[in-house]
């Protein structure tokens, strides 16, 4: 079966390391340097996030050094980045807890490229690439999270409308998104068979935001309720019945790029915890000269490896049009595990220090513990490694 | 006006070097390297002259193994037009380095060269006044502002107690000083519009030149390691350690 296939993964070209030293610049001397405002005022109980203008001072300089639309096709005005570029900025990104996206802010945009038809490019695909709109996606329900098997929102035809009743959980970033995507089954099947892909606009009748729910890391989620939302069938997206695959498309992206974020943050981990144990002397040792603290490093270091190594595998297969399902979910167990294992050694090594909320240590550790939940948990994911060898073993 | 930047591939400024163990020089394999920050705040100079509409055309050129191309690449993504590599794999000493740079100037005639003062690494300082004598040219040293004036250059340079002006003739030297300016960074559309931009590979035999180096590098060490410090208790004891452990009084 595909996944086993150990080629050689390619070296990033010139001119992506390039951007990615742009990027690791940008990162240090641009965002880095807000964290102790961001963290003091994520401790004081206030939003995690940037001020107006912090946030506009980023996006100038983003626009200055043409750090926008990085994984927007040319044809859309983007740098159209290949795969593999796109994650060694990920991993830069993921460095710092200073929460900002490069623009435009579009995680459906593989989604609503492979499937949107013409008049969904117009009205939705070309203003979102452009940054001029925003979008959520809605998948899990307060039933069923990870398994399709389980989902209720259903959405009923009738004429040339189609009617959505049910309910959805853990959708980020909703108030500030001019519509989403929705997954709603209409039709019979035993897993993704039957679900159809639905946009909803904002403010569309019987599409009601239920609740905020803050979650560990600084960040919301929100449940949606559906009651009687009524749409026309033009907002279907893709094919009926046939909305899981692409929007699979959007996962293995989605967890390439955790993995990636997460190898940045084990990294920010590691060479904290570096230079602290070469600082910090106890019971008359430097912790750097304590074999505990060294092997913690050696360990770090060798998995950090790992995990960059199998990002830029899957890249390279993924930009290449191969199936990566395995290899994603191999990468997104290992390297959120692999962060929150660095993350919390940091935190040891730096003591009292690293309890406080005065370091990123604590913010990023809380946000790795997400990352093994969000986008399919651990274990579900070891399932499916497991399910796939032992169909493939005679 | 032409202007020809110089830049060098060096050990980055934020790598703690170390020396190889057989003393022989400093370890350059699986480190980071970098363009010398003297000759990127040339590059930037550049650049900016450009953008003035008093330099025509930049070109950088870097003497050293193929991987100098990547320096040669960050100064055409900062705004360079071109490039060329003097491809060499041996040391190149500053004398070599300058009789290089004037074969080069035969060939293209610029009227401007800047350098950096100085490379970080062995922190020679050399290069500039050398191609400047060899060539016969006015050389304005550790340049902490340029601007066209009278037909020629007004170079302000930092000197011991005060800021130096010379009134440069063309064609002429400049080697930069720290607050000349402070390199942009290459924006991403530039980094992919160098990839296009041509670099032209030449050997030093092919210029004519002689690179055999004259110097001999008998060993590198690290500098002595510093003794901690020592809080003292009275003055007495001061005066004591300073006349029987120190012996300078």
């Amino acid at each position: 079966m595909d996944g086993f296939d150990i080629g050689s993964i390619p070296a990033l070209a010139e001119e992506h390391r390039m951007v990615r030293d742009l990027v690791a610049r940008f990162v240090e001397k641009d965002l880095m340097p807000l964290e102790p405002a961001v963290l003091k005022r994520e401790a004081n109980g206030e939003r995690y996030g940037l001020t107006p203008e912090e946030e506009t001072t980023l996006l100038a300089k983003c626009k200055e050094l043409g750090l926008w639309g990085l994984d927007v096709p040319e044809q859309l005005g983007g740098a159209d980045l290949p795969l593999a570029a796109l994650m060694a900025v990920e991993e830069e990104m993921g460095r710092t807890v200073t929460p900002f996206i490069f623009p435009p802010d579009s995680p459906n945009l593989h989604m609503l490229l492979a499937v949107a038809n013409e008049e969904q490019r117009k009205k939705y695909l070309e203003p979102y690439a452009r940054g001029e709109m925003r979008s959520s996606i809605a998948i899990s329900e307060p039933g069923a999270g990870g398994d399709p098997a389980g989902m209720t929102t259903r959405a009923v035809q009738d004429g040339d409308d189609w009617v959505i009743n049910g309910r959805k959980i853990w959708v980020s970033g909703v108030p500030r998104s001019d519509f989403i995507i929705l997954m709603a089954r209409t039709g019979e099947g035993k897993r993704e068979e039957g679900v159809t892909a639905f946009i909803i606009d904002r403010g569309t009748p019987g599409f009601i935001i239920e609740r905020e729910i803050p979650m560990i890391g600084g960040r919301r989620t929100y449940e949606l309720v559906f009651e009687d939302c009524r749409v026309h069938q033009r907002q279907i997206l893709g094919q009926l019945g046939r909305g899981y695959a692409p929007m699979q498309l959007r996962l293995n992206v989605r967890r390439l790029q955790m993995g990636a974020r997460c190898t940045g943050m084990a990294r920010r981990g590691l060479d904290m915890l570096i230079a602290h144990a070469k600082n910090r002397t106890t019971f008359g040792v430097k912790l750097a000269d304590r074999q505990a603290v060294q092997w913690w490093i050696a360990d770090a270091a060798t998995k950090i490896h790992i995990a960059r190594l199998m990002v830029r595998d899957a890249a390279a297969k993924l930009g290449a049009g191969e199936d990566v399902r395995n290899e994603a979910s191999m990468l997104k167990v290992f390297a959120t595990e692999m962060a929150q294992e660095v993350l919390d050694h940091a935190m040891q090594t730096h003591g009292a220090m690293g309890m406080t909320k005065e370091l990123p240590l604590q913010l990023m550790a809380s946000q790795v513990r997400v990352q093994r939940i969000y986008e399919g948990p651990t274990e579900v994911h070891k399932m499916a490694i497991a399910r796939r060898m032992l169909r493939a073993a005679k | 006006m032409k202007v020809l930047v110089p830049v060098k591939r060096v050990v980055d400024y934020n790598v703690k070097v170390r020396v190889k163990a057989d003393g022989t020089g400093v370890e350059t394999a699986n480190v980071k390297m970098s363009m010398n920050p003297f000759d990127e705040i040339g590059v930037e100079e550049a650049v900016r002259l450009k953008e003035k509409g008093v330099a025509s055309e930049i070109i950088a050129v870097s003497a050293g193994p193929t991987a100098c191309q990547e320096q040669i690449r960050t100064a055409l993504a900062m705004g360079a037009d071109r490039g060329i590599l003097i491809e060499h794999d041996g040391v190149l000493e500053p004398l070599a380095v300058a009789k290089l740079l004037k074969a080069i100037v035969a060939k293209e005639s610029p009227e401007l060269i800047i350098l950096g003062k100085q490379a970080i690494d062995d922190d020679m300082n050399a290069t500039g006044q050398m191609l400047a004598a060899l060539l016969g040219w006015a050389q304005g040293t550790y340049a902490s502002k340029i601007e066209s004036a009278d037909g020629g250059l007004k170079v302000t340079r930092e000197i011991d107690g005060g800021l130096e002006i010379l009134q440069l003739k063309l064609p002429a030297i400049i080697t930069t000083d720290l607050r000349l300016n402070e390199p942009r960074y290459a924006s991403l559309p530039n980094i992919m519009k160098a990839r296009k931009k041509p670099i032209e590979t030449v050997k030093p035999a092919d210029l004519g030149v002689d690179v055999t180096p004259r110097l001999t590098v008998l060993k590198v060490e690290e500098p002595a390691k510093r003794q901690a410090g020592k809080k003292v208790g009275s003055v007495q004891e001061l005066v004591d350690k300073l006349r029987n452990e120190a012996k300078v009084i």
